[in-house]
């Protein structure tokens, strides 16, 4: 561990005042986690779940905390619209919730939807479970989860989503996440709490957008909660602002009969890092995932996920795509692991990249870890070019060269999107896909 | 046949060994430093007076002092790594006795553990071999000076130096000096730091410019690979166009306590060279409930120094409470080739966190990894392997391949490949399974009147055959025979 308080970033994130609150159960869960946050400070790459991504860079940046004037900060709404997609929706400007720019009137039936800030002052309570949940489980990972105590230190606001039992929200609630430039370089945090209740069904769309030239420093915690039966989808696209830096650590539970399907799309960002962790708790759950990472020029964008089957019959898949170009740098780790007990299991994990050149580099680790025997458990990953012999077909066809690399590196990120369900946030996605590629 | 004369040559350098031991017992050591040693060994412990000990009976020239004591030294600032997914009791590094001479031995079969000998003869080793093996003292009938000079004279003849390390540092020391750590440095990992400063003994081969080995060398030709305990150190060299195969047998349970085992191996191929290196490890694994056994700490290491190089591990890891084990090479010339084919089967409480590491640095290399892991009762085996493409590994490929059989409800079985490319001409794939015998594999076998414990053991003879296949054919039967032995009692 390097030296907690002389390292700027750590001194700043300290520096900061807490939320106030009011509330005794909250302050001093926050300032528990802060004091956690102050004895491991950054983990450094000798940490395991770190050792592809350093934090030199970003230990040496200070950053004002959270945006006071985020409330009257200008933001084009036509940046906000997705194709395919009108329902409820919540945006956030540095970390603050804008009802201005939020549809929260004429909510179906069955669903709740708030900015954590105002439940907090209404009606903290219910929370509170949660909340010291989520503090005992980032103890267990000591440096490791590092962002994970600053948010829950720091965080005043987020999305809390609930759906109630059976009910079915048609349309996709919209989550919005905008970084604007404000007066000195920002660090703020997001806490979302998303709950379906038995045999529910909601579709919810994350979008990290911004498209200021200041460095900042956003964490997000967000904890998922699936009850039996119900059925989650998840897309999540992050195009954040290229000097944002973005550390995001979901955690979903999935009981009894669930499904939770989730694609990712990571775009953006200078440093981001997605801690994405699913329990299969109850029998018979199922989880899809599907996501592309495409860094180029310097960005360094790292996905961790970790799959535990913890119960009967559960299934996942999970298929990831990355594409490194220019000097970037793309690490993927993919760990399955199959508790004891866990009989019925069957996991495959896949994660194939592409390296467009010779300054960019990837790092994959895909990990099994079985106890249990009645397991049907595979990975694979590989690193490498385009298919040479699709290359040479395409070219006999008259497609120069460049042309056919584009067209096969674009089906081969596009290819993630194909279940998709929404075939307008498909193209849509699939267009940015396309556009991140070099011409 | 082969056995045979194997033992009878071991014998005969045996014979030898032991009197350069005796020689170098009589001297007193130079810098004052005088220490009663008998045949027992030296005490338990550890400091540089240990380190001076260990190179003062082996009657090594100072520049061998000095590197021991540098590794010493170096050893004594390092930690001690826990990123292994293995659980180990602390060791005491002073409780142990660094140079081991040779055990209390049996004066005769009837002596020996019937246990032993049950699992010999399962394994259809000779009567004398067993003898051997079992650690009693080799009856001088068996003994044959002309076989074992016939082998040495052929050897001499084509130009290859095979002997022990402790030989090659008085007689070829410039060679040593020239390659001996310069594969696995002195300070690369905790182990292979102790391992330098308090080596007993090992092998040392160097197979001269174009010399194709006329023969497979064996730990065997040497009896006193039975002796030389816990540390040692092998070198192998191959200079350009040398081809060589060398074997490493641990065929037989030691009846040893829970006890450090910590080996260096260092490869060398320049231009063109091939070398194939072939382990079959099966030191005393503990009980069946988890007492005793090896800790089976060992760095081996290949360079693919030269050009058009290759460099082949096969192993089968069968024996060990413990093991640490990452057999890598280094693809430093253009167009060398890495293999790595392992088995390794875990039982009872045993844990293997065993793998391979290929650097790629040279163009056009080629790697290739198959493992096989076989879980069973409550141990705990895991692949744990790394493949880089640094800048320059234009071209490279590599490949591989990893599958875990679990039998039995309470093992575990996992995987941990790391892969980092910096290349984008480079083409890394990797597949990876975990999979229980299928109930209709089983039902296939058993309803064609095969005993359950034989069809387990065929399946796993199918499922371990492409490292099978790479061995040389002796060990190939051996192996197989092993993991019938070692799976006993896993089903049922």
């Amino acid at each position: 561990m390097t030296q907690p308080a002389t390292l700027p970033l750590v001194e700043s994130l300290l520096d900061a005042p807490l939320p106030a609150s009011g509330i005794a159960w909250l302050d001093a869960a926050r300032q528990e986690s802060r004091d956690a946050f102050a004895s491991t400070g950054l983990p450094d790459t000798r940490v395991e779940a770190w050792k592809y991504t350093a934090l030199r860079g970003l230990a040496q940046r200070r950053f004002a905390h959270g945006d006071a004037t985020a409330s009257g900060r200008a933001v084009d709404p036509s940046l906000l619209a997705l194709p395919g997609v009108e329902g409820a929706r919540l945006v956030f400007v540095n970390g603050v919730f804008r009802a201005d720019l939020s549809t929260l009137d004429a909510l179906p039936d069955g669903l709740t939807l708030q900015p954590l800030s105002r439940v907090l002052k209404d009606d903290a309570e219910p929370l509170r479970f949660g909340w010291s949940r989520s503090a005992t489980r980032a103890e267990a990972h000591g440096a490791a989860d590092a962002f994970a105590r600053i948010n829950a230190a720091s965080a005043a606001d987020g999305m809390v989503l609930r759906v109630a039992a059976r009910a079915t929200i048609a349309a996709p609630v919209q989550l919005v996440f905008i970084g604007a430039d404000g007066e000195g370089e920002l660090a703020w945090h997001a806490r979302n709490l998303i709950e379906l209740g038995e045999g529910a069904s909601l579709t919810l769309i994350e979008q990290h957008l911004g498209d200021g030239g200041q460095a900042q420093l956003a964490t997000f915690v967000s904890d998922i909660h699936v009850g039996a039966g119900a059925k989650l989808h998840h897309v999540t696209l992050q195009n954040a602002a290229s000097a944002a830096n973005l550390i995001r650590h979901s955690h979903l539970r999935l009981q009894a009969r669930s499904e939770a399907t989730l694609h990712v799309v990571e775009l953006g960002g200078a440093l981001v890092r997605h801690d994405l962790q699913v329990e299969l708790l109850g029998d018979g759950a199922k989880l899809h995932t599907r996501g592309v990472f495409m860094p180029h020029g310097r960005q360094h964008i790292d996905t961790q996920l970790a799959i535990r089957h913890q119960a009967l019959n559960t299934a996942s898949s999970s298929n990831w795509r990355g594409v490194a170009n220019d000097r970037a740098r793309g690490v993927f780790r993919g760990a399955i692991v199959v508790a004891p007990g866990a009989d019925g299991s069957d996991a495959s994990l896949s994660n194939k990249n592409l390296l467009l050149s010779a300054g960019a580099e990837i790092d994959t680790k895909p990990e099994l870890e079985i106890y249990a025997d009645e397991v049907q458990a595979a990975h694979g990953a590989t690193v490498g070019q385009l298919d040479e012999r699709s290359l040479f077909y395409l070219r006999s066809r008259g497609i120069p060269l460049a042309e056919a690399r584009a067209l096969l590196t674009a089906a081969f990120c596009r290819a993630m999107l194909d279940d998709l369900p929404n075939p307008d946030l498909r193209e849509h996605l699939s267009g940015l896909l396309i556009a991140q590629l070099p011409a | 046949m082969n056995e045979i004369m194997n033992e009878q040559s071991s014998t005969a350098t045996a014979l030898r060994d032991n009197a350069a031991v005796a020689e170098a017992l009589g001297r007193s050591y130079s810098a004052g430093f005088v220490t009663q040693i008998e045949m027992t060994g030296l005490p338990p412990g550890l400091d540089e007076d240990t380190v001076r000990a260990i190179s003062a009976v082996k009657g090594e020239p100072e520049w061998m002092t000095n590197w021991r004591l540098d590794a010493f030294r170096h050893w004594q600032t390092m930690p001690k790594p826990d990123w292994a997914k293995l659980n180990i009791d602390p060791i005491d590094y002073q409780a142990i006795s660094y140079y081991a001479a040779p055990k209390k031995q049996p004066k005769s079969l009837d002596e020996v553990d019937p246990a032993l000998l049950e699992t010999y003869e399962k394994l259809g080793i000779p009567l004398h071999e067993r003898a051997a093996l079992a650690g009693v003292a080799v009856d001088a009938v068996f003994d044959s000076v002309s076989v074992g000079t016939t082998f040495r004279k052929q050897l001499a003849d084509a130009g290859v130096l095979f002997c022990s390390m402790s030989e090659a540092i008085r007689e070829y020391p410039g060679i040593v000096q020239k390659y001996l750590g310069s594969v696995v440095p002195t300070g690369d990992n905790f182990f292979a730091a102790l391992n330098s400063a308090v080596f007993s003994d090992g092998s040392f081969v160097f197979i001269p410019k174009g010399v194709r080995c006329p023969m497979e060398l064996s730990t065997y030709f040497r009896i006193n690979a039975q002796n030389t305990g816990q540390f040692e150190r092998t070198l192998i060299v191959a200079e350009e166009g040398a081809h060589v195969s060398y074997l490493e047998g641990c065929t037989a349970p030691k009846r040893d306590e829970n006890q450090l085992h910590a080996a260096v191996v260092e490869l060398v191929a320049l231009e063109k060279a091939q070398i194939k290196y072939s382990t079959v490890q099966n030191w005393y694994p503990g009980d069946e409930n988890g007492v005793g056994g090896i800790y089976n700490f060992v760095t081996k290491r290949g360079d693919c120094r030269g050009d058009d190089s290759k460099i082949s591990w096969t192993q089968v890891e069968t024996g060990s409470a413990i093991t640490w084990k990452y057999p890598s090479v280094v693809l430093r010339g253009d167009r060398s080739v890495g293999e790595f084919y392992s088995v390794a089967l875990t039982h009872h409480f045993q844990q293997a966190d065993t793998g391979t590491k290929m650097i790629h640095l040279g163009k056009h290399t080629k790697s290739k990894i198959v493992s096989k892991g076989i879980s069973a009762g409550r141990s705990s085996n895991s692949y744990r392997g790394l493949v880089k493409m640094e800048k320059g590994a234009e071209g490279a490929r590599n490949y591989t391949q990893c599958d875990s059989l679990l039998i039995g409800k309470q093992c575990g079985a996992h995987t941990f490949p790391y892969m980092e490319v910096k290349n984008p001409s480079a083409i890394v794939e990797h597949e990876a399974t975990t999979s229980k015998i299928s109930d209709e594999q089983m039902f296939y076998c058993r309803s064609r009147g095969i005993a359950e414990e034989d069809a387990v053991s065929m399946i796993v003879d199918g499922f371990c055959k492409q490292v099978f296949r790479e061995l040389p054919m002796e060990f190939a039967v051996e192996a197989k025979k092993l993991l019938e032995v070692s799976l006993e009692g896993a089903v049922g």
